[in-house]
């Protein structure tokens, strides 16, 4: 369990998204991927999205996390309403409040593992103690031998594990992973679920297509046709899974 | 985005053909102008001016020569006053001609015929004073004349650079009453059947004229020298510039060819798999580079042709040089091409090199480049406050083969900007103060020898002496004009070029030399100098020592005042005065009247030339200046295009405009602090004495800048650094951070 210092979990919302509409590409290529969706996450707790491929999953962690806007609704984090506002505040919000996870990694090849990690630490704006924690991170994640290693001299589960240490340094209310695990063998992927799952104190929301992922989170929730729809079966094995832990 | 990048190519091979087309009309200009003018006048091969003789005289002489094709003679009145629009000259030339080849062009109306009240002024004369076919120019003694065409001849530049020159028919002159036309003749052209026997024709001349006084002989050959010694300056400094220019767009455009490359691998891998072959997908690409090279080359060209045009066709005027017209269309087309064809070719062979992989790895996003993916450079970046920064300069290391050439172009660039600074200083040096020159007086006074006691008497006089000056010849090469300066003591109170070999003379059988004579004659110290005076008298001295002059382009010759009183008495004799240090020059000048004249510098009597040389050089400033600016925008670009997705990952984790501004200084930076310090060390070891001695073989010009001009140059260079940063950062941040992330 990774010690994160957060406090008291309170049941307010860390994320708020309400009728979130999005359409992608252009023309006769338009599309209308999100069509009023709803979601809630609370501190503390982990949610899968699943859906098929281009189902808009992604798009929807794009928008949750700041990095793309909505054509219409609202998505407050931490209390605050990120619809409208500036590209300047969007990265403000983005560098204290969220932490994201690629499935590509998304590590840079010029900088050794332990400096990847640092790196939100580093940059404008940045909450202090940031290279500290880096240092913790890694060691908490067993990463310390591989620290000073670069991306490529690395498997895939160790860059996804350094991935999520470099989502974490700035201490993020909400941690956001599109397709974690999908570049990962099954060993690998699941050491990686197993480490969101411990995220404690945090609202995580994982965008994914495979079951295994699901089956770590408190809630599942499937976007069809542009709208999110609720899934208990998969909360419940998340729920005996907690408790076999 | 892809708009975006489209027009910072177009801008960068516009630059490129702009400097092109510049460097070509100039060069061409300039570089073939003389042959051009001489070709179009039928100027003489061997011109020689003496002292007023009956023209059957000089016939009989002139027809005794061997390989004569055909002569004619002239009279030519120095010192004639005339005036036009308001403008005047007291000192105007007129040609007076009779029959025979003429010597000179006629570029606008039509020569002068038998008829009284008819002349031709040279072009640059009607240039200067608005003077249009059909007008009046009024000539002392004559009158008003009709203005019936305008003339061109190399053999000297033009009005304001020399002295007026306007061409009068013998047989229409005789027609005006009281015209006072001397019948006798001080001005013969001769053209040879073969140019090459020229020096056999002047020893011949030499031993003919005998009787004939004030001989002076110019040569086709030797004025083609002179002439070019100055234009060469300008040429082989844009030619120079534009090659740089070229290799700053070529390094660029090949950069940005192949990172467009790289985004496209995938694209480029399903092509392969569906059949394409290798060099379909080259041509694809660089047909595309085609439409975007075609219409900027066009552009660039065009505006350069303009830029150029009109000021090159005003320094040829005043060389007396004809425009070089419809001769320009095929050097410029070849430079059109140039430059359509060297982006192509930069487009195409990255995707060739590409389309060699195998498709397998194409379609799996393989990097164009193979070897390591990390690279980077050794150093660490370290948990610092410096992170973002050093950073960027990480990502510029990472292409090292980039990097060094993008430095070592950016470094040209530089050491440019530093040279044509240098080169504009020591212009102004030359032009404004004398004491560049070695001249230690400030003024003259057109007083004889006898007054030089009661002008030392003067308060603030510190040194006065009289100074001897005339125009000879070498009397082994007959071409070679020398001008021989004389003091009756040390000269070096007075004038003191630095000795570049040898020793200062001393006594009365040695002489100084300019480097200028000295290259063009072949002396050294310890050999001997011969000077064939106005008065026919040869004068022999042993070269002590060679001094670097600018002055009459280093053909100068410092002699003892006795040798050269004793075989010319009456040689143009003033007064240089040295003023005591604080001393006032204009209340000692006020004190001598108008005997008195400051001393000038070199170009004093070419300022129009030197404005115009140094607009020139202004504008291949501003343009290396504009290269400089570009390449960094167009590096700054490409390391963005090259990094989208790192930049999209920064941004990602909440890196602001401000965070990715840092990136881009880093990486700017290192590419800048390289190329300023390459830049200085080419200019200081290699351009600047290089062109200094390109510029005057004759003379040590010093072109080395200033720290204060260096420190401008950094300046300049931050300053394009934080134009390229922000402008690129601008454009970094507006893209979606989305879609960067999935870029390759």
């Amino acid at each position: 369990m990774i010690n994160t210092n957060l406090g008291t979990v309170t049941p307010v919302p860390v994320l708020q998204a309400r009728g979130i509409t999005k359409t992608v590409g252009a023309g006769r290529a338009a599309r209308r991927v999100l069509n009023g969706v709803d979601l809630d996450v609370e501190a503390g707790e982990v949610v899968a999205v699943l859906g098929r491929s281009g189902s808009g999953k992604s798009t929807l962690l794009h928008l949750l996390g700041g990095l793309d806007r909505p054509d219409a609704g609202e998505i407050v984090l931490a209390g605050r309403e990120l619809t409208g506002q500036s590209s300047r505040a969007l990265a403000r919000a983005r560098l204290r409040h969220v932490g994201f996870v690629f499935q590509s990694f998304q590590l840079i090849e010029e900088l050794s593992g332990e400096e990847n990690v640092a790196l939100p630490a580093r940059l404008p704006g940045a909450r202090r103690g940031g290279e500290e924690r880096a240092r913790r991170l890694i060691a908490e994640l067993g990463l310390s031998q591989l620290a000073h290693r670069r991306p490529h001299e690395l498997s895939g589960g160790e860059q996804q594990r350094l991935a999520i240490a470099r989502a974490l340094v700035n201490d993020p209310e909400l941690v956001l992973a599109d397709e974690p695990t999908g570049n990962l063998d099954q060993d690998n992927g699941a050491a990686v679920l197993s480490l969101l799952r411990s995220l404690d104190g945090r609202a995580v929301v994982i965008v994914t297509h495979e079951p295994e992922a699901a089956a770590i989170a408190d809630r599942v929730l499937h976007l069809r046709d542009g709208r999110l729809e609720a899934d208990a079966g998969p909360a419940r094995a998340a729920a005996a899974l907690r408790e076999s832990a | 985005m892809r708009r975006r990048r489209s027009l910072l190519t177009a801008v960068g091979i516009a630059l490129a053909a702009a400097m092109l087309a510049a460097a070509i009309v100039v060069a061409d200009g300039l570089g073939r102008g003389f042959d051009r003018a001489a070709r179009a006048a039928d100027l003489a091969d061997v011109i020689v001016r003496f002292d007023p003789q009956r023209a059957a005289t000089v016939a009989r002489r002139i027809e005794a020569l061997p390989d004569i094709a055909a002569f004619s003679l002239r009279q030519e009145y120095t010192g004639v006053a005339i005036g036009a629009n308001g403008h005047n000259s007291q000192s105007a030339s007129a040609e007076v001609v009779g029959d025979g080849r003429r010597g000179y062009a006629i570029v606008g109306g039509r020569d002068v015929s038998g008829r009284p009240g008819e002349v031709v002024v040279e072009r640059g004369l009607a240039s200067a004073w608005r003077i249009k076919l059909g007008g009046t120019l009024f000539i002392d003694g004559l009158g008003p004349m009709r203005v019936v065409g305008f003339a061109e001849s190399p053999d000297n530049v033009s009005y304001p650079l020399a002295a007026a020159r306007i061409y009068l028919s013998r047989a229409g002159l005789a027609r005006i009453p009281g015209a006072g036309l001397d019948p006798r003749v001080n001005f013969a052209q001769i053209w040879l059947r073969d140019p090459r026997n020229v020096n056999e024709v002047l020893v011949q001349a030499r031993a003919t004229s005998y009787g004939l006084d004030g001989v002076r002989f110019v040569t086709r050959s030797g004025l083609r020298v002179l002439l070019d010694q100055a234009a060469g300056i300008v040429i082989d400094l844009l030619v120079a510039l534009s090659v740089i220019a070229l290799a700053t767009a070529a390094v660029m455009l090949g950069s940005s060819a192949r990172a467009e490359v790289q985004r496209r691998l995938r694209s480029i891998g399903v092509r392969r798999a569906v059949g394409a072959s290798r060099a379909h997908l080259a041509a694809t690409q660089g047909f595309e580079a085609l439409f975007v090279a075609a219409p900027a080359a066009t552009i660039g060209a065009v505006a350069g042709t303009i830029a150029t045009y009109h000021p090159t066709t005003n320094l040829l005027t005043l060389l007396n040089e004809p425009a070089p017209g419809t001769a320009l269309l095929a050097p410029l087309l070849g430079g059109w091409l140039a430059s359509i064809a060297i982006p192509v070719l930069a487009a195409a062979w990255p995707a060739w090199r590409a389309a060699g992989r195998d498709p397998v790895a194409l379609l799996q996003g393989a990097e164009l480049r193979r070897g390591s993916a990390a690279g980077g450079g050794s150093f660490r970046f370290g948990l610092n406050r410096a992170g973002l920064t050093v950073l960027g300069a990480r990502l510029v290391g990472a292409r090292r083969a980039r990097l060094v050439a993008a430095a070592i172009t950016l470094g040209a660039s530089t050491a440019f900007i530093l040279l044509m600074l240098a080169l504009a200083s020591a212009l102004a040096s030359l032009e404004t103060d004398p004491g560049a020159l070695g001249k230690r007086y400030q003024l003259t006074a057109n007083l004889p020898a006898t007054d030089t006691a009661r002008v030392r008497a003067i308060p603030g006089v510190q040194a006065a002496a009289p100074r001897y000056e005339l125009d000879g010849v070498d009397s082994f090469s007959l071409d070679e004009p020398i001008d021989v300066i004389a003091y009756p003591g040390d000269h070096t109170v007075f004038e003191a070029p630095p000795l570049t070999s040898g020793a200062r003379m001393r006594g009365a059988h040695e002489a100084e030399v300019g480097a200028g004579l000295a290259g063009a004659l072949g002396l050294s110290p310890g050999s001997t100098l011969a000077v064939q005076l106005p008065t026919g008298n040869e004068l022999r001295l042993r070269v002590a020592g060679v001094v670097s002059s600018l002055d009459h382009d280093g053909r100068v010759a410092y002699v003892p005042a006795k040798a050269l009183l004793a075989l010319d008495p009456a040689a143009s004799e003033q007064l240089a005065v040295r003023v005591r240090p604080g001393a006032s020059v204009s209340r000692i000048s006020a004190l001598l009247g108008n005997t008195a004249a400051p001393a000038t510098g070199a170009t004093a009597r070419g300022v129009p030339l030197v404005d115009t040389l140094r607009t020139i050089l202004r504008a291949i400033a501003v343009v290396d200046g504009l290269v400089c600016l570009y390449a960094l925008v167009q590096a700054s670009a490409l390391i963005v295009s090259e990094r989208r997705r790192t930049v999209s990952v920064l941004r990602a984790l909440g890196a602001g405009g401000d965070a990715i501004r840092r990136l881009l200084a880093g990486a700017v930076a290192a590419l800048v602090l390289p190329a300023a310090v390459i830049g200085i060390v080419i200019e200081r070891l290699v351009l600047g004495p290089a062109l200094s001695s390109l510029a005057a073989s004759y003379a040590t010009l010093p072109l080395q800048p200033t720290w204060l001009e260096i420190a401008a140059v950094l300046a300049g260079l931050a300053v394009c650094s934080a134009v390229a940063v922000l402008w690129v950062a601008r454009r970094a941040t507006r893209e979606t951070v989305v879609s960067g992330l999935g870029a390759g």
